[in-house]
């Protein structure tokens, strides 16, 4: 494991451990790599922080096309063997990305469940910025209610 | 826990289902995917493989108090050998859904499940009054000579007076319900007491 930030050492050793995931690779959005395990070529991890920063910016702009806003949280590509979790998340530092590959001994969820941990582990350990106080709008009850009412019918 | 996201637009509550095993848990993240599946919120169910011990289930519930609320739903197996991600799905959990087995011969169970849930919010240094909570009582399709009514249940289960619903969660009676309790009770608590540092910048998820 290599990083660049010595605080993402054992957040990154952790999701790795938990999640059985193969690979990991933290980079900003950009594709700057912050943080590695797995790869053995230097090569391989500049290609993957590129690719990865290139899929999520790609996705991102389809979900704009399309009118999903901001943009898709996470991508997962699977494969027989293989599977690719692409996510990102923001910290103090600004927008970073993770690309996790897992195999056949972990699955999408287990993934993606350790690797919201790790963000929030990220976001706690990392210098602590000012935070804007955010509260929920009124009247959030009877939109769930109508939320609630569309998704499962009066029942 | 509940992200309001820095972006002010996104919003993501994690509600988990515990309850003895064999009460249904599983069955209603099926039921509740089954029927969803082809409506307008946005439905996905992990792929379940005998490595990842869980169900999972994420409902778009559009815009709820001026953000896109999304809901994930865990359930894991009530067997003793998955205590650890017991464990760890509820230290994220915002709320929990007590699925508790309506056969009287199974009480004895749900309390136990019911201690477990203690012990694993204690682990947390957590209170279990301060967890938001709803009781769904199920297997009432039962002959009724076999189930108790809600009252008993109540009084056997419901220390704290929290909503509590009978149901089946194989047809998916009271499961809205539930579900409705358990992300108001969540909501009220964020709208009343969110502190900077549950203001989480995450999109992810």
């Amino acid at each position: 494991m290599r990083v660049l930030e010595p605080w993402l050492a054992d957040p990154l050793a952790e999701l790795l451990r938990e999640s059985s995931a193969r690979l990991a690779l933290v980079m900003t959005s950009s594709g700057q790599v912050i943080a590695q395990h797995g790869f053995t070529r230097s090569l391989d991890v500049m290609a993957a922080a590129a690719l990865g920063a290139g899929i999520l910016a790609t996705t991102g702009e389809l979900a704009r096309v399309v009118g999903s806003g901001r943009g898709f949280g996470a991508v997962v590509h699977q494969g027989s063997a293989q599977g690719v979790w692409l996510a990102g998340f923001d910290t103090p530092r600004g927008r970073w990305i993770g690309l996790v590959v897992f195999g056949r001994e972990s699955s999408v969820g287990l993934v993606r469940m350790f690797f919201e941990r790790f963000a929030d582990t990220v976001t706690l350990v990392a210098p602590p910025v000012t935070a804007v106080r955010e509260v929920l709008a009124e009247g959030f009850e009877r939109e769930l209610d109508a939320s609630l009412r569309a998704l499962f019918g009066r029942s | 826990m509940a992200r309001l996201a820095a972006d002010g637009v996104s919003l993501t509550v994690t509600l988990v289902i515990f309850g003895p095993s064999r009460s249904g848990k599983s069955s209603l993240l099926r039921g509740v995917h089954d029927r969803l599946g082809d409506g307008p919120g946005t439905v996905r169910m992990a792929d379940a493989t005998p490595f990842s011990p869980l169900d999972w289930l994420a409902i778009d519930l559009g815009v709820i108090g001026g953000r896109n609320a999304t809901v994930h739903l865990y359930a894991v197996p009530g067997l003793a050998a998955y205590d650890s991600t017991r464990r760890l799905l509820l230290s994220q959990a915002d709320g929990v859904v007590f699925l508790a087995d309506s056969q009287g011969s199974r009480l004895e169970a749900n309390l136990d499940a019911l201690r477990q849930l203690q012990d694993h919010v204690l682990a947390r240094e957590g209170d279990m009054r301060e967890l938001p909570i709803v009781f769904l009582y199920t297997k009432q399709d039962l002959p009724s000579d076999l189930v108790l009514p809600l009252a008993a249940l109540d009084e056997a289960l419901n220390f704290r007076n929290a909503p509590s619903f009978t149901g089946d969660a194989l047809r998916g009676t009271g499961v809205r319900d539930a579900l409705q309790a358990a992300l108001t009770l969540v909501l009220r608590r964020l709208a009343v007491t969110t502190e900077p540092a549950d203001v989480a910048g995450f999109g992810a998820g």
